[in-house]
């Protein structure tokens, strides 16, 4: 398994590149941002009230920020090969268990969103598919239209104002049973699965209308068995490549939603961390999600290869 | 002999227009029934509404009985139990026709498991032996991309018949394959008419129809024109069309009058050897082109007859070996006609507009265009119509004026007929050979019909290596 090993090897060199870009931009980044970075880490500790031009210094000096950038950035670097992301400067945690923790109800949160997506988009999809230009298919293109065309924000404000507060039926927030995850989880899933759903369409109708789809039914096969046979794998390839692209998607949506939602997940974490300039907090974050992708990228090339595994470029040998 | 399939009063219509005119005919066991035509006769069109694969929109009336059933084609819904069970349908494109993502067992098995109702494990011994049958033990773990066309095409047949179709219906089997697999389709066909199979087969080829003998019906817009034993009416033939599609047969071509080569060569190649893909096409390959001169190559598919092309046109390199020019040629001089007509012009422009701008750019003469028009038997209306709304025999001549307005001195032609009918093929290459020898244009015409080059060309160049021994070839030099 040549190619296989090939594959693999590219991707863990995009990590490697992944960490090191990751690393750099966070921190210059960071350095960037106006205000004093003590100054704000201090209000981070002690609260805004709190604090003075003595508190600062103490947390300079403490933290060395006066250091030059590079010697600090490479501080980080020499920790990151240990597997040691610090800690955090607020809360004194190490950053890995603040990240666990909250990466761990994102993770639970973008699983659920996944998952009911998955659930409604690709099957109304491949029924639309099988039926191209049927009233299904022509209703799921306004439906889906619709729906991708309403911002996620507004989306969870609309249910909420519809099924928590007109009709009482679940809570508005909150975290911690399983009736919380119903309304964020939906509110990802409905945009998530507007696009699948088109994406699990137009796999499905073309497949539907080729030739070996003719063929089977020539063959004797019914319906279903086509589909089994002939219709789900072939349109597998489409379907996990853009599952993975959804979940890289769904961070971003993640990171609004939970806000919306009051989550205590890793966008809420992020956004708090770049506020207080917490650095060890923020390149943690940030280079968990980089090498989360990759890893999510290596996952969906390994399965399409593993549904299709025709080699690039092989129908092109003969003609 | 038993009747297996009778189709009374076919007719296909698109709204009011009458696509194909009521037809009836039977299929009987043990003798295979031939529908010819041209593209556009209307042939695929009956076949499809006797076995019930009509395109949507397009409406058939008419009675089919067998197997003690009576359908009605005016309704669509009759035929699905019979596909597979009783009628088994080739496909026209076995390789688009089969699961990419399959292996070949696993199409062949699912008709025995499903149509025929076997366990999985007998299905797939089943779908083994019908592999071993047709000598393709080796392919029973190949995806179809591992394939080649012939192994596609059989494993296609395999499964058409997995369900224990009696009637098989081939929609054009041989179309787009070279002679040697062409002759391998055509006994496959014989074989399961000889086990007693019906088979209705529909065909452009002559070869085809002579070959698998029975009944044959020929059809021209949407009639049969004649109908009767293959053997008598290929022999005598009685309609004028069909005179006129008997004579355009490559075979029955005469003779183009070799003619000694004259002037200087326009292009030499020495000691050529191209590999692709880790294979040698072909290995110290030497040619001399002169003024006028006509060479046949000739190979089966995927030996490189158009690598060779791109080679001598400077369009691809080679391993070792040197292509040189006439001096002081320019380089548009050099030209190449492409296989595909539709695909050589741009799709939303006026022809007439194409050649303007061909004109503008290399400063020539427009006024040589109706000239050549005539010269070519192109009707002048046509350069107001786009590509898509001339014939490809048409748009192919049309290619040949682009590219003499060019004067060129050597021109590669890409199997230029091989997607264009009979009578239409035995024209452009007619005009094709008239034109090199008028203008001394040196013509290198590839093709894979042997008869074709044999009777153009004053040599062929046979590209096929020892293992494929090709056909025999005329004035063969290499």
């Amino acid at each position: 398994m040549r190619p296989l090993t090939q594959a693999i090897l590219y991707r863990a060199s995009q990590a490697v590149l992944v960490a090191l870009l990751v690393g750099m931009l966070t921190f210059l980044m960071m350095q960037a941002l106006p205000g004093d970075m003590a100054f704000r880490i201090a209000a981070g500790r002690y609260g805004y009230d709190a604090v003075n031009a003595e508190a600062a210094e103490a947390v300079r000096r403490e933290l060395g920020l006066d250091r030059p950038a590079l010697a600090a950035f490479g501080t980080w670097l020499w920790d990151l090969m240990r597997l040691d992301f610090g800690t955090s400067v607020i809360s004194g945690a190490p950053v890995m268990d603040e990240i666990r923790h909250q990466l761990g109800a994102s993770l639970q949160l973008a699983g659920a969103a996944l998952a009911l997506s998955f659930l409604i988009g690709p099957p109304v999809g491949i029924l639309a598919g099988l039926r191209a230009g049927g009233w299904l298919d022509r209703t799921l293109l306004v439906v889906s239209t619709a729906l991708r065309s309403v911002p996620q924000f507004l989306m969870g404000l609309i249910l909420i104002v519809l099924v928590s507060i007109q009709l009482g039926w679940l809570p508005a927030a909150g975290y911690g049973r399983p009736v919380h995850f119903v309304l964020p989880a939906l509110t990802l899933a409905l945009g998530l699965a507007a696009v699948s759903a088109r994406v699990a369409r137009d796999a499905m109708a073309a497949v539907a209308a080729s030739p070996y789809y003719a063929f089977g039914r020539w063959k004797g096969l019914s319906e279903g068995q086509l589909l089994r046979r002939h219709g789900l794998r072939n349109i597998g390839v489409t379907l996990v490549t853009y599952l993975g692209l959804q979940f890289a998607m769904l961070v971003e949506g993640v990171v609004v939603i939970e806000a919306i939602f009051s989550w205590p997940g890793i966008g809420h974490a992020l956004v708090h961390a770049i506020f207080g300039r917490d650095v060890p907090m923020v390149q943690g974050t940030v280079l968990l999600l980089g090498l989360g992708f990759v890893a999510l990228n290596t996952a969906v090339d390994l399965t399409a290869r593993w549904i299709d595994p025709r080699g690039r470029g092989a129908g092109e040998a003969r003609s | 002999m038993s009747e297996l399939l009778k189709a009374t009063d076919v007719s296909v219509h698109a709204g009011a227009e009458m696509l194909v005119e009521p037809v009836s005919l039977a299929l009987t066991a043990g003798r295979p029934f031939t529908l010819l035509g041209e593209t556009g006769s209307g042939k695929s069109l009956l076949a499809q509404a006797i076995i019930g694969t009509l395109p949507a929109g397009l409406a058939a009336a008419g009675q089919v009985t067998l197997a003690g059933r009576a359908l009605d084609l005016a309704r669509r819904d009759g035929h699905r139990a019979l596909w597979g069970r009783l009628i088994g349908v080739l496909p026209q494109e076995p390789w688009l026709s089969l699961d990419p993502l399959m292996p070949a067992r696993a199409q062949i098995a699912e008709g025995h498991a499903f149509v025929r109702g076997l366990s999985w494990a007998e299905a797939n011994a089943a779908a083994d032996r019908d592999l071993a049958g047709l000598g393709l033990q080796e392919a029973a773990d190949r995806r179809p991309d591992q394939l080649s066309g012939g192994m596609a095409q059989r494993v296609a047949f395999a499964a058409a018949r997995a369900g224990g179709a009696r009637i098989v219906v081939a929609d054009e089997p041989t179309k787009g394959l070279d002679i040697g697999r062409r002759d391998e389709v055509t006994r496959l066909l014989l074989d399961e008419v000889a086990a007693g199979g019906a088979l209705l087969t529909i065909t452009h080829d002559l070869g085809v129809a002579r070959r698998l003998g029975g009944e044959l019906a020929v059809m021209l817009k949407g009639r049969v024109v004649e109908r009767g034993p293959a053997a008598e009416v290929l022999a005598h033939p009685r309609h004028d069309y069909t005179r006129r599609l008997i004579a355009a047969d490559p075979a029955s071509w005469p003779q183009v009058p070799p003619r000694p080569g004259t002037g200087a060569p326009v292009l030499r190649a020495e000691g050529l050897s191209v590999s692709r893909g880790g294979r040698r096409l072909f290995d110290g390959l030497g040619l001399d082109l002169q003024p006028g001169e006509i060479v046949g190559i000739w190979g089966p598919s995927g030996c490189g007859k158009s690598t060779l092309g791109d080679v001598l046109l400077g369009l691809a390199r080679p391993d070792q070996g040197r292509v040189t020019r006439g001096a002081g040629l320019a380089p548009q001089r050099f030209q190449k006609l492409y296989q595909d007509p539709p695909s050589a012009f741009p799709r939303c422009l006026a022809l007439g507009r194409a050649l303007d701008d061909l004109v503008r750019l290399h400063r020539l003469d427009g006024a040589r265009i109706p000239q050549l028009m005539s010269r070519l038997r192109l009707s002048p209306a046509l350069l107001a119509r786009r590509p898509a709304e001339v014939s490809g025999g048409e748009l192919q001549r049309l290619a040949l004026l682009r590219l003499l307005l060019l004067d060129p001195v050597f021109l590669f032609a890409d199997e230029p007929t091989s997607r264009l009918d009979l009578i239409t093929q035995a024209e452009v290459t007619g005009l094709l050979t008239e034109v090199a020898r008028e203008t001394g244009m040196a013509l290198l015409i590839v093709s894979h019909d042997p008869e074709l080059l044999s009777r153009s060309a004053d040599r062929v160049i046979s590209l096929a290596s020892p293992e494929t021994a090709g056909p025999r070839l005329r004035h063969q030099a290499a």
